[in-house]
């Protein structure tokens, strides 16, 4: 096991897991001091049924304040100054997120302003602007995948100001995460396969980017391992409960690692394709998780090598030479993105140049990949990947997921 | 209780000039650098008109500020951050966190990893001014060095490799404007 | 083996900062908490090895006054947080930091019960009945010597023994500076008391994949730094690892109970003059045997802990559990011959066949005990009993 020369690690996240688990909710608010949530959801959700299934395990024990069930797929400011209203009018003292990472970042966003009493958002942005704790927040995930449930960040668009603000704080973690496979039971083949495999991007790339610790490294191997034996097994049977336990288990579990490693070159290239094109973001994350491994392979052989044995297993680890194992790891996550693709009737993107939108156009066109590169170049997640990139390296990458060929590995330049 | 005992909050005014100094030098290296390397130069361009960063040190300093005036000019701003409008502050978190960068034991990609720095601002700024941060290490650093405090080191020519980093020193020592 | 066989819950609340100058970040994450006036506990024994001065040289330049108190006992007691609680009051201070391990971090625990919310709190953690509230910063900074209780909700002082989830300390600070080099003994105990704590946790009926986790990075820091750090304890950076794995394991135990292995380990020193950690290292291989015929999965996560990815692959469909147990019994001998003083088994440590009789009641009193079957524990001590390693 890796000790960096110096580390920092916290994930202060309740994780509450099981089939059961949402029924335990009102005994957490309680203990939290709670009694009254803001139920913050979104359309899809709600019409998913989610909502229903939560309220009926709440039965009499907990009185939900209100219901906000219109968050937009982008978390925006318009909705968190309208949602503080809500709870402050329906006199509520808790949050309860329920939905993926939009809702997650919306109830964020809310408890900023009604924990500090602020109605302007900007003044919290950045990192240390928080300093106390928040009213209670629980998250309940509806995918397994993005594992913004154990994050301590928040994004959220100002439209007005055509502003992306960034909050930063320990103080945003919500105080418990509810795991249960209700959530994810009715969610569809494409949408299981795509978030599965963030997910995976989440362990894999927090396994051998800079910011790699022991306990990132402990909770990556444990989420490869789960999303190995489970996510086509879930992709083929939607209604496992068991399989999606283990999924929901494996995204929170990720979500641990790269929240506290931070991520690399896969995140920032799909970060730019989302931007830039709209791409879902698992979508992006499943077709670039391999190119991530071929670039940085050079810097990162050994610990590369060592996820063949979560992926594939002991016996395949064992019987693989150390120096082919990197090579056994690419080809176990391209053959998935395979499986996934058959497993869905070809609606899991292999590579960007398969994807169409509904007219029938490619959704990533391929004369906008310079300008992928070019936003890629200002992301963040190129800090903690293990090689340097410039806005060659970036297109190159691009072009080469964009035919879904292999990096030629005599054109990574190596530092 | 009589074993308690209060310690006042003392100092470590070696480590601070040190780091001071070192700021000061970079700061005036890369105006220079703006004006003598091409791809630093192209980088402010890009940065939005009046763009100001700073690098300081928490608490309380050193610093040092860097920014770009109406017409364009990357210019030293001096070392006080306070009462400034600036676009990006990059805060280490402490003097011996400053000092492990400034002494080369930890490149900016290292010190990023394990959280030494607190960033404040647009992220692809902070990412712009690290890559002109990067390349002027290039120039002011002898290679073995300089080698452990970039991720991958450039294959520039050496003529004028050698012929840049010459008029960065002389403009971060003299202060060319 | 992939899927999760149950419900749980696991909290970690602690942020933990790990290496070269983590010391030094203690004021900023201090001040995020919005604390400007610490108040450092440590033993006498600690601050006269230079702890002191090193807290001095780490806070220099942070603008924060620091109150030192170098006096804390052996065996802390009640009066001892009274007595705190009106310092705490009296100097403005508003943050802790427990530097050292065992009697000190308990008593930080105890007095940050009291101070962040009623006066009957400490009675309420006394029964164990003390659920909520939300604590001021406390800050850990344990030594090598650990307890096996420093960083969880356990809080042990004579004649008062606390349960309180609140009381985990928020905030870890491991720095090779103040994780000084100890002897071999102590070294070797903390880190047998460490692997204890893991490889129970890995068997634990109530396992989950986080503890699981947790209790593998332990076991693997363990058995990859112990053998460096007693060989060469001015090398820095194995006994910062042995630390990392304390906590770890911690991690896993306070989500979990003890297993009989730990607990026994404890109502044994009580009767003799051995540490617990060494008196775990003599049980753990009987200890580990007895789960041998129970279920074969168990077995893999802890030979993959005990001997690594390389162990785990080599051995195939093979018995785990065996040779995990062989692993542990070659660093048992292998210990025994660096430490000369390190009893072959638990009849040479003063321990009398009356005690026999006894001890699986005794283990009762062990805080952080789980629910320990007492023929089990019986069937552990006589196993014990006949072995020399
Ligand atoms: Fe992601």
């Amino acid at each position: 096991m890796c000790l960096p020369g110096y580390y920092e690690y916290s994930c202060r996240v309740k994780i509450v897991a099981g089939h059961d688990a949402l029924e335990r909710i009102p005994d957490l608010l309680r203990r939290l001091g709670a009694r009254r949530p803001l139920l913050v959801t979104d359309r899809g959700v709600a019409g998913a049924g989610l909502v229903g299934i939560l309220r009926e395990a709440m039965g009499e024990r907990l009185e939900i304040g209100a219901v906000a069930d219109d968050v937009p797929p982008d978390s925006d400011l318009e909705a968190v100054n309208r949602l503080a209203v809500l709870y402050r009018e329906s006199g509520c003292d808790a949050l309860i997120a329920l939905g993926g990472g939009s809702v997650m970042d919306t109830a964020k966003g809310i408890n900023i302003l009604v924990s500090e009493r602020g109605d302007d958002l900007l003044k919290f942005s950045g990192a240390g602007t928080l300093k106390r704790p928040l009213k209670p927040l629980i998250a309940v995930p509806t995918t397994a995948g993005t594992g913004s449930e154990v994050t301590l960040v928040a994004v959220i668009k100002d439209r007005q100001r055509r502003l992306k603000m960034a909050f930063v704080s320990y103080f945003l973690l919500p105080d418990a995460a509810i795991l249960d496979s209700r959530m994810t039971l009715s969610l569809p083949a494409p949408i299981t396969a795509a978030t599965g495999m963030d997910a995976l991007s989440h362990a894999v790339e927090a396994y051998y980017c800079l910011g790699k610790n022991p306990l990132s490294d402990v909770t990556a191997l444990a989420a490869i391992r789960l999303i190995g034996g489970n996510l086509l097994n879930v992709v083929h049977n939607p209604s496992d409960r068991e399989g999606r336990l283990a999924m929901a288990n494996a995204a929170a579990l990720a979500g641990m690692a790269f929240s506290n490693s931070m991520v690399g070159m896969v995140h920032a290239l799909g970060h730019a394709v989302g931007s830039v094109c709209g791409l879902p973001h698992g979508v992006c994350m499943a077709i670039l998780l391999p190119y991530g491994l071929e670039y940085n392979r050079h810097k990162r052989e050994a610990v590369m090598g060592e996820l063949l044995f979560p992926i594939g297993g002991p016996e395949i680890y064992g019987k693989t030479a150390p120096e082919d194992r990197t090579g056994r790891v690419i080809a176990y996550i391209r053959q998935l993105n395979e499986d996934l693709h058959a497993a869905t009737g070809g609606r899991h993107a292999r590579f960007f140049g398969e994807i169409r939108d509904r007219e029938g156009n490619h959704a990533a066109p391929r004369r906008r990949l310079p300008e992928i590169a070019r936003t890629a170049l200002g992301d963040g997640a190129i800090f903690y990947n293990p090689e340097d990139l410039d806005y060659d390296d970036l297109l190159m990458v691009l072009e080469a997921a964009w035919e879904g060929m292999p990096l030629d590995s005599g054109r990574i330049r190596k530092g | 209780m009589e074993s308690f005992r209060e310690i006042p909050a003392g100092g470590k005014p070696v480590k601070r000039a040190y780091v001071a100094l070192m700021l000061w030098f970079v700061g005036r290296a890369i105006q220079a650098a703006a004006r003598v390397d091409e791809a630093v130069g192209e980088e402010f361009a890009a940065l939005p008109e009046g763009f100001a960063f700073s690098l300081e040190v928490l608490p309380g300093g050193p610093a040092m500020i860097v920014g770009k005036d109406e017409d364009g000019r990357v210019r030293y701003r001096g070392w006080r951050p306070a009462g400034r409008r600036l676009d990006l502050r990059m805060k280490i978190k402490n003097l011996e966190g400053a000092l492990l960068m400034f002494t080369f034991q930890e490149s900016t990609a290292t010190a990023t990893a394990r959280d030494r720095l607190i960033v404040d601002g647009e992220v692809p700024a902070a990412r712009a001014v690290v890559r002109i941060l990067d390349r002027v290490e290039v120039y002011l650093l002898p290679k073995i060095v300089a080698k452990l405090a970039v991720k991958r080191y450039p294959d520039w020519p050496w003529q004028e490799k050698i012929a840049n980093r010459l008029r960065i020193y002389a403009g971060a020592i003299l202060g060319f404007p | 083996m992939f899927r999760s066989a149950h419900s749980f819950v696991f909290r970690s609340p602690t942020k933990v900062l790990s290496g070269a100058r983590a010391l030094e970040n203690l004021p900023v994450e201090l001040a995020g908490m919005d604390a400007r006036r610490p108040l450092v506990l440590a033993t006498a024994d600690l601050a006269a090895r230079g702890m002191e001065r090193v807290m001095t040289a780490a806070f220099a330049d942070s603008g924060l006054t620091v109150g030192f108190l170098a006096g804390v006992p052996a065996r802390p007691d009640r009066e001892l947080v009274r007595d705190l609680y009106g310092l705490y009051r009296d100097r403005g201070c508003d943050s802790l930091i427990a530097l050292g391990s065992g009697p000190t971090p308990a008593v930080a625990k105890a007095l940050n019960i009291a101070l962040s919310g009623k006066p009957e709190d400490l009675e309420a953690a006394a029964a164990g009945a003390l659920e909520d509230g939300r604590p001021r910063p406390l800050a850990a900074i344990p030594s090598l010597d650990v307890s096996g209780y420093e960083m969880t909700r356990y809080a042990e002082l004579a004649s008062l023994s606390l349960t309180a989830p609140t009381a985990i300390p928020g905030l870890l600070v491991l720095d090779r500076r103040t994780v000084p080099a100890e002897d071999r003994k102590t070294t070797a105990a903390a880190a047998l008391l460490t692997l204890t704590q893991a490889l129970e946790a890995l068997l634990h009926p109530d396992r989950n994949h986080l503890t699981n986790a947790y209790a593998h990075g332990a076991a693997r820091f363990v058995m990859e730094n112990l053998r460096t750090a007693l060989k060469k304890p001015a090398e820095g950076k194995s006994r910062l690892a042995l630390a990392n794995a304390a906590f770890f394991a911690q991690t896993a135990f306070d989500n979990l109970s003890g297993g009989k292995i730990f607990c026994l380990g404890l109502a044994i020193s009580r009767r003799c003059a051995l540490s617990p950690g060494l008196i775990m290292g003599l049980l753990l291989p009987h200890g580990l045997l007895m789960e041998m015929d129970r279920e074969e999965d168990p077995g893999k996560d802890l030979l993959l802990a005990v001997g690594g990815m390389d162990d785990h692959a080599l051995t195939g469909k093979g018995p785990g559990v065996r040779k995990a147990v062989d692993r542990v019994v070659e660093l048992l001998l292998e210990l025994q011959s660096l430490i000369p003083e390190y009893p072959r088994g638990i009849r040479d440590i003063g321990l009398r066949r009356d005690d026999l009789e006894e001890l699986p009641d005794a283990v009762g009193e062990v805080a952080g005990r789980g629910t320990l079957d007492p023929s089990e524990v019986r069937y552990l001590l006589d196993k014990a009993w006949e072995t020399r390693f």
